[in-house]
């Protein structure tokens, strides 16, 4: 049933209802419910409660009538409740909440009611087939040459609806290209101007770059002046644009669609889990696009994770690897590498031995890792970006309690020591779709930062957190009366001294604006890396906190970021991964491993879900999935680890955290923070908070290897 | 190309098993003999000695050892005649004998070494390749 026909069952019923007594039309059926009112549309105007608003009448006398109280709604005319029945248009709403909405077509006694609709006869035909060619007038016919060539909107719909001939024989218009950065092509001849990609960056990315320049058939798409586009989300362009005006430069002519084979599965150079859909063609990872979820990255992807992939064709490793004595690697069997390593490690004592995951790290691996570690009779494991003195007993202290979705809720925003445009930039599109719906106040704590929505820079170091626990800072009065207070810790804080005492500021804090109740947990710990959930869940707490300084055998699992100047020089150190990275400059062995787009692998992300990946292409030559390697080293070491498939491995994580089988689950925490937690005894120091990513564009090992990633952040870094 | 022994004409069916079976024995023997030509005419021998090529043939003739239809045993008869007629006349070339005679099924590269014994399933499959 259309909506024409069940506004005109109302109005037909009302006509009938009132016309015998006209006297009536004074009784107003504008009818008040505060207890209805939406919470945060009442947040967000306070001011417009319905006494104070000046009497209002329905225009002409207009009025409604309910056959069925429950096909009532309530919508708001310039803050003002109106009760409509279901399927009343806007117009007829302001109408009756007594706005005059100035109009030529529509009139209440003439057919908008009884409007029979057709969707198939021949003019409904004709008339979109008239659409489709004043459509294809300007665009040019090159198709076959297109990268949007097969799963473009315009090819599709010409197709159903569009005319077999056209009558346009003047010439084309042409449009010159505009130069948008290394990342998105342009071909602007071929744009129809549906402006999807100026309401995208204004609205979602927060960039106000693009714009529609001109008039008539002289309006075209541009930069109003010659610049970049430096947005972190700018590749989504690719993807809204339904013709092929912006397409991806870095995919330019490599592939067409119907060739490839999409897979589906998660990214890992965040934290936040995206998930993504690798379309590949044989071995070779083509092009990467977003998959919807509401949850976690709604349909937009970051541009690191959209243009990284060439990172996995380059400096790779992919055979075993022994450093020989003058100091160059040799490539040799595993069963030569496994035996030199299990030796070696022999010879240590056990507490000499400390494991290092990486940032890239799956849970399979990295409880591999630890029961490996274990058995050899040291618990010196732990995982990159978590700190030496992690703090894995509550969940909640870690994860990203309210959710990313759960984020659109809160009302008031403090960021704590952490940029979320760089470190998780999903997360901050959420924050910022956030603040530009609800106008919710942000306050910042941390260096000075470029953030896409209006903030208050409230300070840099953490003696600012401790004046907002105190009361003795004016945002204090901003969080107090916030009903969903969100405060959102950067996990940069991790490699603090003075962790602790900033956590209990900021739990004092939180306790302070109620930011944590029964039905809202405002405190959030915002992660940086894909492994660091899973491996705080898993346990990877190291036993001792200067165990570097007095390791002998180093096994770095792809961990390229941990500082290894304090490393003895007499150590030995094992890398296994599957780039040529920093890790590799000090190793002795490398054990060539899968990367994500090669191997299934449990995921955690920063609200605690836990994610798939599935293999898109095959490994590179004789390179293994990372917790086969670490049970056949097991094996020859003596010390056989007691699972032999990936079911065998993930039943073992399920003894140890069963969240992480509960795939595309979130689990939340179960206990609040500041539950029987024993007081800090730090001092806050006074040192200001660091930027825990210098550059957003290469932030791991494959992100490093990628031309592409190097290419932006030459381009559109700001110096 | 005339060979010599195609001559011979095809005998009649055998009549019994036993009869078969003695025909089968003067097969043996006739390629028993042919040995010492087979091993000259393609160079075989420093990859193979008689003894090793008679109990190649035997284990293929005792392949087929399950067979009790004397018409089964002619036909297969039939075949290693012709097969035998085809190697001595030099019809075939070296790779084909050491191939199908020497190596076998075994595949040229046999690890032999007792290292991988003690290993589990898991670690010989590992060595192989990652997809197990």
């Amino acid at each position: 049933m259309g909506l024409g026909l069940l506004a005109s069952r109302a109005l037909r019923s009302s006509r009938i209802l009132t016309s015998p007594n006209p006297r009536n039309t004074i009784l107003r059926q504008i009818v008040s419910t505060p207890e209805l009112q939406n919470p945060e549309a009442a947040q967000a105007q306070p001011e417009s409660s319905p006494p104070d608003l000046p009497h209002r009448a329905p225009v002409a006398g207009a009025r409604v009538h309910f056959s069925n109280p429950e096909d009532a709604i309530e919508v708001f005319v310039d803050g003002y409740p109106v009760k409509i029945p279901k399927g009343f248009t806007v117009l007829q709403a302001c109408e009756v909440a007594g706005v005059d909405i100035p109009r030529f077509c529509y009139h209440s006694r003439l057919s908008i009611a009884g409007m029979k609709i057709k969707t198939d006869t021949p003019i409904a035909k004709k008339a979109r087939e008239g659409v489709m060619e004043f459509l294809l007038m300007n665009h040019p016919l090159d198709c076959p040459i297109c990268d949007q060539g097969g799963e473009c909107d315009l090819q599709d719909q010409s197709m159903a609806f569009g005319s077999d001939r056209g009558r346009f024989t003047e010439m084309k218009r042409s449009v010159v290209d505009k130069n948008l950065g290394p990342l998105v092509k342009t071909v602007m001849t071929r744009c129809i101007q549906c402006t999807r990609c100026v309401r995208f960056a204004s609205e979602v990315a927060g960039v106000q770059d693009l714009g529609m320049l001109g008039r008539g058939s002289g309006e075209e798409i541009g930069t109003y002046v010659e610049k970049l586009m430096t947005s972190e989300l700018s590749g989504n362009v690719i993807d809204i644009c339904p013709v092929g005006a912006l397409t991806s430069k870095p995919f330019a002519f490599k592939a067409r669609n119907w060739e490839l084979k999409g897979t589906e599965t998660i990214d890992v150079t965040d934290a936040v889990g995206s998930n993504i859909r690798i379309d590949s063609r044989g071995p070779e990872v083509m092009r990467i696009l977003p998959r919807l979820n509401e949850d976690i990255n709604e349909e937009w992807i970051s541009d690191k994770t959209r243009f990284f992939y060439d990172g996995l064709k380059r400096q790779r490793l992919n055979d075993p690897m022994i450093r020989g004595a003058d100091g160059r690697f040799k490539a040799v069997s595993w069963r030569d590498a496994l035996a030199v390593v299990a030796e070696v490690i022999h010879q240590v004592k056990p507490e000499e031995i400390v494991g290092v995951a990486g940032k890239l790290s799956d849970a399979e691996s990295m409880i591999a890792l630890k029961d490996f570690l274990n058995r050899m009779g040291s618990n010196n494991v732990w995982c990159e970006g978590n700190g030496m003195h992690p703090n894995a007993d509550l969940r909640s202290g870690y994860l990203l309690n309210s959710g990313i979705s759960g984020l659109e809720k809160a009302d008031a925003f403090l960021l704590v020591g952490t940029q979320p445009r760089v470190e998780a930039a999903m997360v901050n599109a959420r924050i910022r779709k956030t603040v530009r719906v609800t106008e919710a106040k942000v306050g910042y704590i941390g260096p000075p930062t470029d953030l896409n929505y209006d903030h208050q820079h409230l300070g840099t170091s953490p003696l600012t957190l401790k004046e907002i626990s105190e009361n003795r800072h004016p945002f204090c009065s901003t969080l107090s009366n916030a009903k969903n207070p969100s405060i959102i810790v950067g996990a940069g804080i991790f490699e603090r001294e003075d962790k602790d005492a900033i956590f209990s500021a900021i739990e004092t804090i939180a306790k302070n604006c109620k930011a944590i109740r029964p039905d809202w947990n405002g405190l959030n710990v915002l992660l940086l890396n894909a492994a660091q959930a899973a491996a705080l869940d898993l346990g990877l707490v190291p036993e001792s906190k200067n165990c570097i300084e007095s390791a002998k055998f180093l096994y770095l699992m792809g961990a390229d970021d941990v500082s290894l100047e304090k490393l003895p020089s007499d150590a030995f150190v094992v890398y296994q991964g599957h780039h040529g990275d920093r890790g590799v400059y000090r190793a002795n062995v490398i054990f060539p491993a899968s990367a994500f787009t090669e191997k299934e692998g449990t995921y955690e992300n920063t609200e605690g879900c836990a994610q798939q990946t599935l293999p898109a292409v095959p490994t590179v030559g004789d390179a293994r999935e990372d917790w086969k390697i670490i049970r056949a080293l097991s094996e020859v070491a003596g010390a056989r680890l007691p699972y032999d498939t990936v079911s065998g491995v993930r039943s073992r994580m399920r003894a140890v955290a069963p969240n992480l089988l509960r795939v595309d689950e979130r689990e939340a925490a179960t206990f609040s923070p500041s539950l029987s937690k024993p007081e800090s005894r730090q001092e806050i120091s006074s040192e200001p908070f660091g930027n825990a990513v210098e550059n957003f564009y290469m932030t791991d090992a494959i992100t490093r290897a990628s031309k592409i990633m190097a290419q932006c952040s030459a381009m559109l870094l700001k110096k | 190309m005339s060979f010599t022994l195609r001559s011979v004409k095809v005998a009649p069916n055998s009549a019994s098993l036993e009869e078969a079976r003695t025909r089968v024995f003067d097969f043996f023997r006739s390629a028993c003999r042919s040995i010492p030509t087979v091993i000259d005419i393609y160079n075989l021998d420093d990859v193979v000695s008689p003894s090793q090529l008679r109990s190649s043939i035997a284990s293929q003739i005792r392949k087929n050892s399950h067979i009790t239809n004397p018409k089964v045993i002619d036909m297969l008869l039939f075949k290693g005649i012709e097969e035998l007629n085809n190697v001595a006349e030099h019809a075939k070339q070296r790779h084909h004998i050491i191939g199908q005679y020497v190596v076998g099924t075994g595949g040229l590269v046999q690890d032999l070494g007792t290292k991988d014994q003690a290993n589990s399933n898991f670690l010989k499959n590992f060595y192989e390749g990652n997809y197990f």
